[in-house]
C-alpha cells in the first residue's frame, strides 16, 4: 500500500509517536533500535495509522532524550545505522506510512562540535554561532521554562570566559538564528533529511528561536521570518512535505505560526489538552468550547494537531493559575508525578484506568477538529512509573506480550535502557499488545476500530465544526461537515448517565446512522432530538438524508 | 390517580440540565427586577470566590413576577454561550427560575427550592432574600462554609442590627423558641440561612405542606424541625442587616409567618419540648448578636394607642384566649398613661403562653388568634422601646437576657396550661 500522493496528507493522518529506543530491540543490547521498529511496523499497519513520528535519534548526549543533539547529519549509533534508518523509512512507505522526524533547530547539545568550536575562543568562526554575552542580565523579560531545574536563562562557559544563553537545559545552547550562516546550515541539515525521504518535520521549541532586548524571546517576528524561509525552500525543492510547529502558546499566539499558509502545515493545539482533561473531571464541556472559540482560524491548507499524552509531561503552561491548581489536585496529588508546570503520568493512570473515559477521550481526539496523535503504548493502556526521573517515567519500554522484557529485548532485564512497568495493573503480563490481540473486546482492538471509522471519513480531519450548545453543559455535542456529509458527535463527559435534548432542526429529514454499529435512530425532526447516553458514553452519528 | 407535582415540566428540564451540584443557591422572587441583577452578580462572585471548584447552581423560585425578574436571573448565567464579563469561572453555573404562582408566598418558594435541591442532590444549600440590601459575596461562603466542610446541617444567620430592629425576634421568637426548645438561636426566622441537603430532604417529606397552611412560616417550622431532629445546628455571624426599602411593616401576616408557625408547633413537637430544661447556645462563628445604637424613628406614639384601643376592642376575643388574672391586668395597663405603661416580661411571657395553648384549643379561629396578638405585641414593643430608649448596647442584651429567662423561667406554666387541656 503505498503513501498517497496528496499534498494535504497530514489532514487526513493518524500519527502514532514512538522514541526508537522505547519500541522494540532488535539486536539484544537492551534499547530499542531501528530494525526493532521496521519489524513491528505490520502491528503499526493493522492500528490503521498513517504516520509515525520518531522522537530524535540522532548522536546525542541524551541528557534530554536526544533533545540534546551533537550531530545533525548521522544516527545514535544504539539505534542502528543511517541505513538501518533508510531501510525503515522504505519499509513504512510501502505500508502507506510516512515518517515524521524530530528537528531541534532552536539548540544544540554542548557537545556539538559547533558549539565547541564557539566557545573555543571570541574569534573563532563559529563564535556567532551561538548567544553570547558578557552578563547575565540581557532578555530578562525571558521566562525561565525549566522552572525545576534551572536559574536563569544564561549560563557560565568557563573555557570563553562568557555567558552563553539557554532557554532549556543549561547543556542546550541556543543557536544564534540573527546568523545567516546558522540558517543555510540548518536548512542544509533538514535537506539532507528530506532527501532521503522523510515526510515531515516535527519542529521542536520553535517560539524561541531570536531573541530580542525589551521581549519575551518568545514568538517574535524575526523568528517567524526565519521559520517562512524555511517553509519557502521546502515547498521550492520538496513539495508535499509538512512541517509541524512545536509551540506551546495560546491560540492567539499560535496563530501566527500558519501565515498565510507560508509557514507551518501544522501545530499542536496545546491548550486544549489539558481542558479536556479537566472537562472530564468537572464534567462540564466549558474548557472545551471555550478554548477553541478562542481559537483563531486557520488557513485552509493548516491543520491543528492533537493529543492526549506524548513523551513530555501533560503541560499546564498555557492555562490559569487556577486550572493548574484544579488539574494538580485532580490528577497529580502526589507531587512526585508533577514536574515543572505539568504532569509526568500517561494516559491510563490519569484516567484511573477507567475503559470508559479513556475511550471518550480518544473518541474526542479522534473527532474533534486536528490531526490526532497517539503515544505509543496508549493504545494497549500502558502506565507509567513515577519513579524513574524526568519524563522518564512515561518513556518505558513498549509491552508485547507478557513474556521476559515483555517482548521487547531479549537483553538480561539489568540492561534495559529503562525498567518495566512491573506493578500488578499496568504491568507487561497484564499490559500487552499480545494479550490484546487475542482479546475482542481489548482497548487495543477498540483503538483500532475507532481508527477504521474515522478513517472512514473525511470529515473528521478536513470537515468544518459547529458546536449545538444543548442546555445540558455535561454534553459537548457538535456536527462535523464536509461537502455532502455530516457527522454529529455527541460526549457524555459525565459519570453518570444524562439525557440531552439537541437541536438538529437544521438537519430535519435526516436520519442519524450510528457509525460503529451503523444502527439507525429515529429521523431528526421539529422537536428537540432527544438522545440518552450512559456515563462517559460517546456517540457518532453519519446523518443521511435518504 | 397519580398526585399532581408542583414542580412544572419546564422547571424539571431545567433542572435535568443542571444536573448534580454540590451547592444550591436560593432566590425566592417577587418584582424584584431593581436589585435581583445585582444580588446575583454578587451570588456569582461569592460562589466563584469561596467555591470555584465546586458544581452550583443558582434556582430563583419566583412568585409571578411582572417586572421581568426571572428573565434578568437567567440571563446571567455562566457558561460557554455566556461567559462572565469580569468573572472567571472554572465551570458551568447555571442559573435558572421557575414561576410557582401569582404572587409572593415565601412557603411555596421554599418548597420549590427543597425539591430542586433534592432532585438535584445539593449537598449544601443557602436561601438568600433579594431583599437585603447589602448582601456580599463573603455571605455565601459564611453561610455554606459550615455545612459544606464542617457537617453542620442548618445555619443561621447573626447580625449587627439597630436595638429598635426585629423585635418580632428579639421579644417573641428568640426568647421562647429558646425556652421550649433548649438551643439558644438567635434569628430562629430569617430569609437568609445554609442547609444541608440532609435536612432539605428531611424536612420536604414533613406534613408541613399538606396542612393547609401552604406552608406559611415553613422557614421558622424549617428551624424547629432542625432542633427537634437533633441536626447540626450553627449560627454565622452576616454583619449589618440592611433592608433594600423600608416597608411598612405589616405585623399581622409576620405574626402568621413567625408566631402562628411556632404556635402551630408545639403540638407535634410536644415529646420535644416538653421534657427540655434550660437552653445550651448554638455553636456560633462570629459575633452572636451586635446591637447598633444609632437613632432610629419610631413612632412610639402609635404603638402605644393602638395596643390601648386593641385591647379594648378585643376584649372578647381576648376573654376567650386569655386567663382572667392576665386579661385583667393587660386591661390595667393599657388605661394607664404613657409614661406608666409597663408591659412587664411576666406579663408578656404568660399572654404568649396563653396565646400558644389557646391556639392550639382552636378557641376561636386560629387566624383570630394570631390578629389578637398584633394589638399585644406592639404593647410589649412600646414597653421594650421605653425601658431601652436611652440604653447602651449591654443593657439591651441585659433586657433580652432577662425576658428570656422569664420565658425559660414560665415553662412549667405552659406545660400546665397544656395539661389543662387534655
Amino acid at each position: 500500500m503505498p503513501i498517497n500522493r496528496d499534498v494535504l496528507w497530514y489532514r487526513d493522518a493518524i500519527i502514532y509517536q514512538v522514541h526508537v529506543r522505547t519500541f522494540r530491540d532488535s539486536n539484544g543490547d537492551g534499547i530499542g533500535d531501528f530494525q526493532g521498529l521496521e519489524e513491528k511496523l505490520d502491528y503499526l499497519q493493522e492500528l490503521g495509522i498513517n504516520a509515525i513520528w520518531l522522537m530524535p535519534f540522532f548522536p546525542s548526549p541524551l541528557r534530554d532524550d536526544g533533545y540534546d543533539i551533537s550531530d545533525y547529519n548521522a544516527v545514535h549509533p544504539a539505534y542502528g545505522t543511517l541505513e538501518d534508518f533508510r531501510k525503515l523509512l522504505g519499509s513504512a512507505h510501502d505500508r502507506g506510512i510516512r515518517v515524521i522526524i524530530e528537528m531541534v533547530l532552536n539548540h544544540t547539545s554542548d557537545q556539538h562540535p559547533w558549539f565547541q568550536e564557539s566557545r573555543s575562543s571570541q574569534d573563532n568562526l563559529r563564535r556567532d554561532w551561538y548567544v553570547w554575552s558578557d552578563t547575565d542580565s540581557r532578555y530578562k523579560g525571558a521566562r525561565i521554562i525549566f522552572l525545576d531545574t534551572e536559574t536563569s536563562n544564561w549560563a557560565w562557559d568557563p573555557i570563553s570566559k562568557s555567558f552563553y544563553w539557554h532557554r532549556f537545559f543549561s547543556h542546550q545552547p541556543d543557536l544564534n538564528y540573527d546568523n545567516p550562516a546558522v540558517r543555510e546550515q540548518m536548512w542544509d541539515v533538514m535537506k539532507f533529511w528530506l532527501e532521503m525521504g522523510v515526510d515531515a518535520f516535527r519542529l521542536d521549541a520553535v517560539p524561541y528561536l531570536v531573541e530580542r532586548e525589551g521581549t519575551n524571546c518568545e514568538n517574535l517576528p524575526e523568528t517567524h521570518h526565519v521559520l517562512k524561509e524555511l517553509r519557502r525552500k521546502l515547498d521550492e525543492a520538496f513539495p508535499g512535505r509538512m512541517l509541524l510547529a512545536e509551540a506551546n502558546q495560546w491560540p492567539a499566539d499560535l496563530r501566527p505560526y500558519f501565515g498565510d499558509g507560508d509557514e507551518f502545515h501544522m501545530a499542536f493545539h496545546f491548550p486544549l489538552m489539558p481542558r479536556m482533561f479537566m472537562a472530564l473531571k468537572l464534567e462540564d464541556r466549558k474548557p472545551i468550547t471555550e478554548i477553541l472559540q478562542q481559537t483563531p482560524e486557520i488557513p485552509p491548507s493548516c491543520q491543528w494537531s492533537l493529543f492526549l499524552r506524548n513523551h513530555d509531561e501533560l503541560t499546564l503552561e498555557m492555562v490559569t493559575d487556577m486550572e493548574r491548581d484544579y488539574m494538580y489536585d485532580t490528577y497529580a496529588q502526589n507531587k512526585t508525578m508533577r514536574l515543572n508546570l505539568g504532569i509526568r503520568r500517561r494516559l491510563a493512570p490519569l484516567l484511573n484506568n477507567d475503559r470508559r473515559r479513556i475511550e471518550l477521550m480518544n473518541g474526542m481526539l479522534m473527532s474533534l477538529p486536528g490531526t490526532p496523535i497517539i503515544y505509543y503504548g496508549d493504545e494497549i493502556g500502558m502506565g507509567d512509573n513515577i519513579n524513574l526521573g524526568d519524563r522518564n517515567g512515561v518513556r518505558t519500554p513498549m509491552q508485547w506480550n507478557g513474556e521476559t522484557n515483555a517482548g521487547f529485548s531479549a537483553a538480561p532485564p539489568e540492561r534495559l535502557y529503562a525498567p518495566l512497568i512491573h506493578d500488578p495493573v499496568y504491568g507487561y503480563p497484564a499490559v500487552n499488545v499480545l494479550r490484546q490481540k487475542t482479546s475482542e473486546h481489548s482497548l487495543l482492538n477498540w483503538m483500532q476500530r475507532i481508527i477504521s471509522v474515522r478513517s472512514s471519513s473525511g470529515v473528521f480531519g478536513r470537515g468544518a465544526i459547529e458546536f449545538l450548545y444543548p442546555a445540558n453543559h455535561r454534553i459537548l455535542a457538535y456536527v462535523r461537515r464536509l461537502g455532502n456529509e455530516t457527522v454529529l458527535v455527541v460526549n457524555n463527559l459525565s459519570s453518570n448517565a444524562q439525557a440531552v435534548e439537541l437541536d438538529l432542526r437544521r438537519y430535519k429529514g435526516s436520519i442519524p446512522i450510528e457509525m460503529f454499529g451503523r444502527s439507525m435512530f429515529p429521523r431528526v425532526g421539529d422537536l428537540p432530538y432527544l438522545l440518552t447516553l450512559g456515563p462517559y458514553q460517546f456517540y457518532w452519528f453519519r446523518l443521511r438524508r435518504i | 390517580m397519580a398526585e399532581e407535582s408542583f414542580l412544572t415540566d419546564d422547571f424539571l428540564r431545567q433542572l435535568m440540565n443542571v444536573g448534580e451540584v454540590d451547592i444550591l443557591v436560593g432566590l425566592p422572587t417577587y418584582n424584584n427586577a431593581k436589585t435581583v441583577g445585582s444580588i446575583v452578580h454578587t451570588i456569582q462572585n461569592g460562589i466563584l470566590r469561596g467555591f470555584p471548584r465546586e458544581r452550583v447552581v443558582i434556582i430563583n423560585a419566583d412568585g409571578g413576577s411582572r417586572d421581568g425578574t426571572p428573565e434578568i436571573v437567567t440571563s446571567v448565567s455562566i457558561d460557554d454561550m455566556r461567559p462572565a464579563s469580569n468573572l472567571y469561572a472554572l465551570r458551568t453555573l447555571h442559573s435558572i427560575s421557575t414561576k410557582y404562582g401569582s404572587g409572593p408566598a415565601s412557603g411555596v418558594a421554599f418548597r420549590t427550592i427543597l425539591a430542586a435541591a433534592e432532585l438535584l442532590r445539593a449537598k449544601a444549600c443557602v436561601v438568600l432574600s433579594p431583599e437585603s440590601a447589602n448582601i456580599e459575596p463573603e455571605w455565601l461562603a459564611t453561610l455554606l462554609r459550615p455545612v459544606y466542610r464542617d457537617s453542620f446541617d442548618l445555619v443561621m444567620p447573626t447580625y449587627s442590627r439597630h436595638k429598635f430592629e426585629g423585635l418580632l425576634i428579639t421579644n417573641l421568637l428568640y426568647p421562647m423558641t429558646r425556652a421550649l426548645y433548649g438551643t439558644r438561636i438567635r434569628e430562629t426566622y430569617s430569609p437568609e440561612f445554609g442547609f444541608s441537603g440532609r435536612l432539605g430532604s428531611q424536612f420536604l417529606g414533613q406534613n408541613v405542606w399538606t396542612d393547609g397552611t401552604d406552608g406559611d412560616g415553613a422557614e421558622l417550622r424549617f428551624t424547629l424541625a432542625a432542633i427537634t431532629g437533633k441536626f447540626r445546628i450553627c449560627q454565622s455571624f452576616l454583619g449589618e442587616k440592611m433592608h433594600i426599602e423600608r416597608r411598612a411593616a405589616d405585623l399581622v401576616p409576620a405574626l402568621r409567618q413567625t408566631a402562628g408557625a411556632l404556635f402551630s408547633a408545639l403540638e407535634p413537637d410536644f415529646p420535644v419540648w416538653s421534657v427540655v430544661a434550660g437552653s445550651e447556645p448554638a455553636p456560633t462563628a462570629g459575633a452572636d448578636k451586635a446591637v447598633l445604637l444609632e437613632p432610629l424613628r419610631i413612632n412610639r406614639k402609635r404603638l402605644r394607642e393602638m395596643f390601648s384601643s386593641g385591647v379594648a376592642e378585643l376584649d372578647s376575643v381576648f376573654q376567650s384566649i386569655l386567663s382572667p388574672g392576665t386579661l385583667a391586668q393587660l386591661q390595667e395597663i393599657a388605661r394607664l398613661e404613657d409614661d406608666r405603661v409597663q408591659y412587664s416580661a411576666e406579663l408578656w411571657t404568660r399572654t404568649v403562653y396563653e396565646f400558644a395553648a389557646s391556639y392550639q384549643k382552636s378557641v376561636i379561629s386560629r387566624d383570630h388568634i394570631i390578629q389578637a396578638l398584633a394589638p399585644l405585641f406592639r404593647g410589649r414593643a412600646f414597653t421594650f422601646l421605653m425601658e431601652n430608649r436611652n440604653a447602651s448596647a449591654d443593657e439591651v442584651e441585659t433586657s433580652i437576657e432577662g425576658l428570656c429567662l422569664e420565658f425559660e423561667r414560665l415553662k412549667p406554666y405552659l406545660l400546665q396550661l397544656w395539661k389543662s387541656r387534655e
